[in-house]
């Protein structure tokens, strides 16, 4: 069956270019331009992922969100214009998977799309969480608490394979600064980017094959970390 | 001693010895002759005029002093109070000066209805302001009431002349008053009119720039759409890149203003958190690589530069805009280095090199204002406002920002603080 995608945006343009090209990409396609409409439509129907936009005429997106977040786990990935830094920490916070800048681009929003469909689809059929994540030449063994690269056994320091399990059990979605201080550190160090950027910085000098051009641990400006995995 | 009393004195006392000591019969006050007694008088009369004339000019040289004394002290107020346009330090001068023409008085005062003026004390315990002023002038000019002066004094009340010298005085703050007013009002009115200058140069900026992105994208769709026109496949495909290339440049548009706006309003918040200059800059070249591609890029950071408190987003444009002005001047083929050092006086020094023309040295500062290009605005394409919305976001961190000539290079020079609220980044040690 094709997949269901939600799009709640109050922009009869982008809604029109969200239908056109997701319905022509195989997916089934539902609009809300409002938060209400959107929430009452994901009640009656439960899509398989919610695109939702920040700036709803009636309520704000992250209330949006965060209803949503009250009674199911589906997929959403927001989409806010530029320079909303703090909006979109506050959605991701607030449970949202990802998010995507306006403007973009189309294949940008399919990549994040099918990612987040293949995460639910794993979490609704797999009851223990995936043990191997695969990385390009990296291999994330969260059992066994070891990381390979090109087959080979990296060495990482407590604090760092902490990091690197946090990160790869979320592996694709964006992780923000406080949530990952929060789970690797603990809640009373949350303000403390500076321990996340020295910490990166060694992750990436040890996994990445050019630390300064990162393929796999990215940054996401302003707002938090990713890592991209072969899932 | 001198005056009616004394003069009298003298010269009765004079008269007698003359009398006892050098008329006959001497060592008498016995007169014999008419004629001595007239004289007697004569030098009386004579003595007490001469002791009246001399008490009157002393007195004349007294008021004299007096009145060069109050003419000094007015001197050294409208000295003091030249060239002053602050309120409230005219106020706080003008006390200061009253305290030292009623030096070892008991003296408060308070100017009423100055922004920030608090009571002065001369000398003594501040506890008469309670009570009702002894003395209140108004500060006031032709143009009206500027303000009002109360004075307190310890002890004895003011005298006529007294009262007369404060009103000088407070007829000179009222002038300077007056006089920091109209210059806050002219300078005020001429920050409007250049707003307004600004804000119809913004419009004619924005609506060329806007256009020309735009007819591109119009121009390019109406061409695919057409179903007379015959398209290959390679026209088509530039077409479109031309489509997408124009929108990523419409969209900076919106962005540099948006910044703009919020620079000038103030409402620049930088989101501070310790941050990885090299992480900001590997990421601009990373994302900007279409627009470099034509020039080499060379990062000069040293991999354990210490962390800044930065907002990651603001720094990140502030890179892209230099970048990005580099690649505009810079003919292709050269390098743009991205330097990083830090600084003798604590701050990380960034450096943005690229091999472009030199600029004149008296527009090295214009660079950085609002729609100041060195080159006419045909030739190069964009706002204007790169390079003054990176000046924004690095003062608003608390540095600087200035461009310099080198043989062969031009560069432009940042700083940024090393701490903040006066700490270092705490790292925490691997347990």
């Amino acid at each position: 069956m094709e997949p269901h995608i939600l799009v709640i945006d109050d922009e009869p343009q982008i809604l029109r270019a969200l239908r056109t090209i997701l319905t022509a990409k195989q997916f089934q396609v539902t609009v809300a331009s409002r938060g209400e409409e959107g929430l009452a439509l994901a009640a009656a129907q439960l899509p398989d992922l919610v695109v939702l936009d920040l700036s709803l005429p009636d309520m704000d997106g992250v209330e949006v969100c965060e209803r949503l977040r009250e009674w199911t786990q589906v997929p959403i990935i927001i989409l806010s214009v530029r320079d909303g830094e703090r909006d979109k920490v506050r959605a991701l916070d607030k449970g949202a998977d990802d998010y995507l800048t306006k403007p973009f681009g189309i294949e940008e929003l399919l990549a994040r799309i099918r990612v987040a469909l293949k995460h639910s689809a794993q979490a609704q059929s797999q009851v223990t969480p995936q043990l191997l994540v695969p990385a390009g030449p990296l291999t994330i063994d969260l059992s066994r608490h070891i990381v390979t690269r090109d087959g080979e056994e990296v060495k990482l320091t407590a604090t760092e394979f902490k990091l690197l399990v946090y990160l790869a059990t979320h592996s694709d979605r964006v992780l923000t600064h406080q949530a990952i201080l929060k789970a690797v550190w603990g809640s009373e160090d949350m303000d403390h980017t500076e321990y996340l950027r020295v910490y990166v910085g060694q992750l990436r000098k040890k996994l990445e094959a050019n630390s300064d051009q990162p393929r796999y641990l990215l940054t996401e400006p302003g707002v938090g970390y990713r890592l991209l995995s072969d899932s | 001693m001198w005056g009616l009393g004394p003069g009298i004195l003298a010269a009765i006392g004079s008269f007698l010895c003359l009398n006892y000591f050098f008329l006959p019969p001497y060592f008498t006050f016995n007169i014999a002759r008419p004629q001595d007694l007239l004289a007697l008088i004569i030098f009386l009369v004579i003595a007490i005029v001469i002791s009246q004339l001399l008490g009157q000019d002393k007195q004349s040289i007294a008021s004299a002093q007096a009145r060069e004394r109050e003419a000094t002290q007015l001197y050294e107020v409208s000295t003091a109070l030249t060239g002053l346009l602050d309120e409230a330090a005219i106020a706080q001068i003008l006390a200061k000066k009253i305290c030292e023409a009623f030096v070892g008085d008991e003296i408060e005062l308070w100017v009423d209805g100055i922004p920030g003026s608090t009571t002065h004390i001369c000398a003594g315990e501040p506890r008469l302001a309670s009570t009702r002023p002894d003395l209140v002038f108004p500060l006031a000019t032709a143009r009206g009431p500027l303000g009002t002066m109360h004075l307190w004094r310890k002890g004895k009340p003011f005298t006529e002349s007294e009262k007369r010298l404060l009103s000088t005085f407070t007829g000179q703050g009222a002038l300077a008053l007056e006089r920091a007013q109209l210059v806050e009002n002219e300078s005020r009115s001429r920050a409007i009119e250049e707003s307004d200058r600004l804000k119809s140069a913004l419009l004619s900026s924005v609506s060329h720039e806007l256009r020309t992105p735009l007819a591109t994208i119009k121009a390019s769709i109406s061409s695919l759409r057409s179903e007379t026109s015959d398209l290959g496949e390679e026209p088509r495909r530039e077409l479109l890149a031309a489509i997408e290339e124009e929108t990523d440049h419409l969209n900076q548009l919106v962005g540099n203003l948006l910044d703009m706006s919020r620079i000038e309003t103030g409402s620049l918040d930088p989101q501070r958190k310790w941050n990885a200059l090299r992480e900001i800059a590997t990421g601009v070249v990373e994302r900007m690589r279409q627009v470099l591609q034509r020039h080499r890029i060379n990062l000069d950071i040293p991999p354990d530069f210490p962390l800044l408190p930065m907002d990651y987003v603001l720094i990140e444009q502030v890179f892209s805009n230099l970048l990005s002005n580099s690649a505009k001047y810079a003919p292709p083929g050269t390098e743009i280095t991205i330097r990083v050092r830090l600084h003798p006086d604590q701050t990380a020094l960034v450096q943005v090199i690229n091999q472009g023309p030199p600029v004149a040295e008296e527009n090295l500062e214009r660079i950085f204002d609002k729609f100041y290009r060195v080159t006419a605005a045909e030739k190069i394409t964009g706002t204007g406002l790169g390079l003054s919305i990176c000046k924004g976001i690095v003062e608003a961190h608390g540095g600087q920002i200035w461009a310099e000539n080198a043989p062969g290079q031009f560069i432009f020079n940042f700083t940024l603080p090393l701490t903040w609220h006066g700490s270092l980044p705490q790292i925490p040690t691997e347990v």
